[in-house]
């Protein structure tokens, strides 16, 4: 056969343009199998064909490509194969940085939680210190039958005034109870006496101290060996001789 | 050191039955720059490769939309038409038979025919009628007139004579059969015939 007429015919950029009909394409395909001269001239005018395409090109629409990406969605995605072995020790990064972060937490929380335990440990040392003190207050009070009681009324001094002082006839310890007594100027302070067989006997100063801290139950004072009753005189702080009473008697109780 | 070079390749042999296309998505993971052979590419298209794909769009995208430009001449329209080549050329990738034409003449092909079933859309022609008539399909004379900035194949047709011209352009930009051009046109179906074909063959010596 004369391929050559046939490749002239037109049939080869009619079948590469696809505008030959079914029947030729079919004929041609055939010839293409069966004589390398038509293949060689329809792969000869396909490369002119795409060269002539090739420069002619017109620029699409820049987002074009990012829709067809789109559209084709992620089928056939490849697989990034080096994102396996850093994934590896960047998950061992992430596991020390939370142990860290945690360890620190931890640190931070046992340390303040030991200074709150402190704190509590503090507080309940005082509140079993002043609860001794009041027991032991109250045991005075009550436990002995030896200690005597003398409630101090307010003289016409200060009529408000009111004291009560408590004895141990065994062990002549004296305490006093400050029920209600002005607070002295700064330079006064209370002195509390007691009266034996009419003489006075020095038992000792309320320390301003006492009026700061209000929580002192019974004041503790000096022993006194004989007493019938007792007595608060306010004296000044400068006086020389405190073994006998200078100032205004307060309140005065017999036992 | 033989001994050694022999076991190495005991080593890697396993590696060698690695096919073609994927070592060509190792040596292209490496290498952006690389470029494909046809074969090499098609393997990949067919394999769902994007970045083969991508590739295919960065160099193809100006040719084809080239194509259907030259068709449809609105060019938001022209750009779905693209659109939709490049997700068909996806989608029917399967399809492509070396044995019967180049990569590019098969995309080349999908291309005009989107072109040409846009053209032929009723949405398509609707927006035409709004326009002002330069080329219809009730005046196929019109169609002759040279638009000056044509380009590419558009611009090759404007240096044939006018019979063969109007032939080229109501088939192969218009996509008629040779039927319809027959009719369209009053002239014997198998004069059509033997017009387009020397049309065709008086193309190729201008292209």
């Amino acid at each position: 056969m004369n391929t050559q007429e046939y490749i002239s015919s037109g049939i080869v950029e009619s079948y590469v343009l696809g505008l030959a009909s079914d029947e030729e394409r079919r004929e041609f395909e055939q010839m293409c199998r069966q004589y390398p001269d038509v293949l060689e001239a329809r792969i000869a005018f396909e490369i002119v064909m795409e060269k002539q395409a090739m420069q002619n090109t017109i620029a699409p629409a820049a987002e074009v490509r990012n829709r067809v990406f789109d559209e084709i969605g992620s089928a056939g995605k490849v697989v990034s194969m080096s994102a396996s072995p850093s994934g590896n020790t960047g998950w061992l990064k992430y596991a020390a940085a939370a142990c860290i972060i945690l360890l620190a937490g931890s640190l931070y929380w046992n340390i303040s939680l030991s200074k709150k335990n402190k704190e509590l440990r503090n507080n309940y040392d005082n509140t079993v210190a002043r609860l001794n003190e009041m027991e032991n207050d109250i045991k005075v009070l009550t436990d002995k039958e030896s200690v005597k009681m003398a409630s101090m009324k307010g003289t016409l001094e200060s009529p408000q005034s009111y004291t009560t002082v408590y004895w141990d006839t065994t062990s002549h310890d004296v305490y006093l109870l400050v029920n209600n007594l002005p607070k002295p100027a700064d330079s006064l302070h209370y002195q509390l006496w007691a009266l034996a067989d009419g003489q006075p006997i020095d038992l000792g100063f309320i320390t301003d101290e006492y009026f700061v801290r209000k929580d002192k139950l019974l004041i503790r004072a000096k022993n006194a060996q004989k007493a019938q009753a007792f007595a608060i005189t306010l004296e000044k702080k400068d006086r020389v001789d405190v073994s006998k009473p200078a100032g205004q008697v307060y309140v005065v109780g017999k036992l | 050191m033989k001994l050694l070079q022999a076991k190495s390749q005991l080593v890697f042999y396993p590696y060698m039955y690695l096919d073609t296309a994927r070592y060509c998505i190792l040596t292209n993971s490496l290498n952006s720059q690389t470029t494909y052979s046809e074969q090499e590419l098609v393997a990949l298209l067919q394999q769902r490769n994007r970045q083969a794909f991508g590739y295919l769009y960065d160099n193809y995208s100006g040719a084809l939309f080239g194509i259907v430009n030259a068709i449809v001449t609105e060019k938001e329209t022209a750009n779905d038409v693209l659109q939709n080549v490049f997700v068909n050329i996806w989608k029917k990738i399967e399809s492509y038979d070396a044995s019967k034409g180049r990569l590019f003449t098969w995309m080349l092909n999908i291309a005009r025919n989107a072109a040409i079933d846009e053209l032929r859309s009723r949405s398509y022609r609707d927006k035409q009628k709004n326009q002002p008539l330069s080329e219809g399909l009730a005046f196929p004379g019109a169609v002759t007139d040279p638009v000056v900035n044509d380009v590419g194949l558009k611009k090759v047709l404007g240096r044939l004579k006018e019979e063969w011209r109007v032939l080229i352009d109501l088939s192969y930009f218009q996509g008629f059969t040779h039927e319809e051009i027959a009719k369209m046109l009053g002239i014997p179906l198998g004069t059509v015939k033997t017009r387009i074909r020397s049309a065709l063959i008086q193309l190729r010596t201008l292209i």
